[in-house]
């Protein structure tokens, strides 16, 4: 009973962290998908996303509003910032360097990078903030033996319902199958007359979105600081890598496994806890260079 | 017999390690200490130099930085060895051996996938580091007195016999990365970035070439890092902290890949504006890296350091017919 119980335990540690993973990773992946880069811009957006919604909850707080309304707040404010600098981002600096070698274009993200991470020291000073009232209100709830903040299951339930939302829009709406297209063959698409370059703008846009979003759904559980951006650019790669760069469906099979592989160690090896993701990562590229779910690539000779 | 004519590089390194040595006496020893810090910094970036020319782009160097000098760090704490050379020798080989034993498993991957594998591993380093009483934990280690070459100088003279130590040690390492990619390897690993099939089919191995480079990267790393050890006389875990591998990313984009020489001038370029920007934006330095390095990357992908190769050339040319700008775009990759 005890042992069950705390397998118990593990699993619920597991999916919660791998709901998280999913949250972050998304943006990273979709954009990687579309446009072909390595955003590492995104951590910025997840900490900017983040102070946003400190901010929001604070002032939302401050006025009298409910937990709900606290949450929906500092999500609208972070997408619709996050919506806003993809667009600044695309269109002052990507769009200049299509044609140029990956490398430079990772120069490029993560020069953005380093500016966002003194714009936020800048703009909301050195200190940690707590965003904590959302979480708190929502209180925890009794699994079996186990007292779980209802806030990081209700994570759970958000992941799943993006995870639907970006399939279901990928798979049948119109932008959506034309976005496939895109990742599919460039091109191609191009020739069969879908406007390659606005595609490729709005997903960057998502992208970003997405990345202020996951800001704002995390800032509640954590103490948000200067230097949060990075751990998550390295976490978020991690489980992109796993599933294969670019697939949505392989970013949750990427944060179900880091998920679990961070659960057990955390419980059953807590000294080795650190080299879970990294080890996760390490054995899966070792077996499939490419990730689990990626298509191989045509050799260029 | 006929004289071959020397290698140009070569010939200025001696000249500016020369130079210096002579110098070192009129030099105010602050410039000497930014000296130090800036050629071990030149250092590490020179390994990121190197695997850039195979169009691999390291965010690990800073790995290397710490293995150096930790390495030294250590030695001098538990195996008590405390003379300079020995120390700087010792850290170079033990950060070639984890290069050699990582470069295993990292010269499988390319583009994004070793970009943040080495990042990770560095990050992994670090988190490792800072929780480790081995490794005085977040607070690092301090080096005590050294000797150098069997004398134990104290105050100004100890201080004037490091900065010898560091302009030779770079000058000999930054000889053997020229010598480097100016031989065969050298050039594979430049073809490795154009087409690694063709390089395949040709009966090379791209895997271990890339392998060597890497652990030459390690090699030149560790100097680095023990040079900054033995310089500043403490070492932290921010060794293997991102921003540190961060600016020796930053000093080859300045600098651009063009020969040897480059990250050295990176690198105090770097530190020239380090002093800028901390007069005069104390709270915003990496923004002010970012912009600049968005600055270069947008409008001269080549590094500064391009611009003195272009006038070079033009002052070599003058007087013959002038190659169209749009032809050596063409050809010259950034």
């Amino acid at each position: 009973m005890q042992l069950l119980g705390h397998l118990a335990t593990i699993v619920i540690d597991g999916v919660s962290y791998a709901a998280w993973l999913f949250i972050i990773s998304v943006g990273l992946t979709l954009v990687f998908g579309v446009l072909r880069i390595l955003n590492i811009a995104h951590g910025g957006m997840y900490a900017v996303g983040a102070y946003l919604a400190a901010y929001a909850i604070g002032a939302a707080a401050a006025n009298g509003f409910g937990a709900g309304a606290q949450l929906l707040f500092a999500a609208t404010l972070a997408v619709a910032c996050g919506a806003g600098l993809g667009i600044l981002i695309e269109w002052t600096v990507l769009r200049r360097l299509y044609r140029y070698p990956e490398v430079l274009v990772l120069f490029a993200t993560y020069a953005v990078f380093l500016i966002f991470e003194d714009a936020t020291k800048l703009l909301w000073g050195g200190q940690s903030r707590y965003a904590n009232a959302p979480r708190d209100a929502l209180g925890q709830i009794r699994l079996g033996e186990l007292i779980y903040p209802v806030y990081d299951l209700a994570m759970v339930l958000v992941a799943i319902l993006l995870a639907v939302a970006v399939s279901l829009t990928l798979s049948s709406t119109r932008i959506g199958r034309c976005v496939t297209a895109v990742v599919f063959d460039r091109e191609m698409s191009a020739s069969m007359g879908i406007n390659v370059n606005r595609i490729m703008t709005g997903t960057f846009l998502v992208g970003a979105a997405l990345g202020t979003l996951a800001g704002a759904l995390t800032a509640p559980k954590i103490a948000i600081s200067s230097g949060i951006g990075v751990d998550v650019i390295v976490l978020a790669f991690a489980v992109t890598v796993i599933g294969g760069l670019g697939s949505i469906g392989g970013a949750m099979a990427g944060a179900v496994i880091v998920g679990m592989a961070r659960a057990v160690t955390a419980h059953l090896f807590p000294q080795i806890e650190l080299f879970a993701v990294y080890a996760a990562m390490a054995v899966v590229l070792a077996v499939r260079p490419q990730g689990l779910f990626a298509r191989p690539e045509a050799r260029k000779i | 017999m006929t004289l071959r004519k020397p290698d140009t590089t070569i010939v200025v390194l001696l000249l500016l390690a020369i130079g210096a040595s002579i110098g070192a006496w009129w030099i105010p020893g602050w410039i000497r200490f930014i000296s130090q810090m800036a050629i071990s910094a030149a250092l590490a970036s020179l390994g990121a130099m190197v695997l850039l020319r195979a169009g691999l782009l390291s965010f690990g160097q800073g790995l290397f930085y710490f293995a150096g000098a930790y390495t030294a760090a250590l030695s001098y704490k538990y195996l008590g060895l405390n003379e300079a050379v020995l120390l700087i020798l010792f850290s170079i080989a033990i950060s070639g051996g984890v290069a050699a034993a990582i470069g295993f498993f990292i010269s499988n991957y390319r583009g994004i996938f070793f970009a943040m594998l080495t990042l990770a591993i560095s990050m992994l380093v670090y988190g490792i580091a800072v929780k480790v009483s081995l490794f005085g934990g977040s607070d690092g280690l301090n080096i005590g007195l050294i000797s150098i070459l069997g004398f134990r100088y104290r105050g100004p003279d100890l201080q004037l016999a490091m900065f010898l130590i560091c302009i030779w040690t770079a000058g000999l390492m930054a000889m053997v990365a020229h010598l480097f990619l100016r031989s065969r390897l050298g050039k594979v690993i430049e073809a490795i970035e154009d087409n690694e099939v063709r390089l395949e089919y040709l009966g090379t191995s791209v895997r271990s070439s890339i392998h060597a480079a890497y652990v030459l990267a390690g090699a030149l790393g560790g100097a680095g890092g023990v040079l900054a050890a033995l310089s500043a006389r403490h070492v932290d875990p921010g060794f293997a902290y991102w921003t540190t591998a961060g600016d020796f990313v930053f000093i080859v984009i300045l600098s651009g890949q063009a020969s040897v020489l480059s990250p050295f001038f990176g690198a105090f370029a770097l530190e020239v504006l380090r002093t800028f920007a901390a007069a005069n934006f104390p709270d915003a330095w990496q923004m002010v890296l970012g912009t600049i390095m968005l600055l270069i990357v947008l409008f001269v992908p080549k590094g500064l350091g391009h611009i003195f190769i272009a006038l070079g050339a033009r002052w070599k040319a003058r007087g013959r017919t002038v190659v169209p700008a749009a032809m050596n775009e063409e050809t010259a990759r950034p």
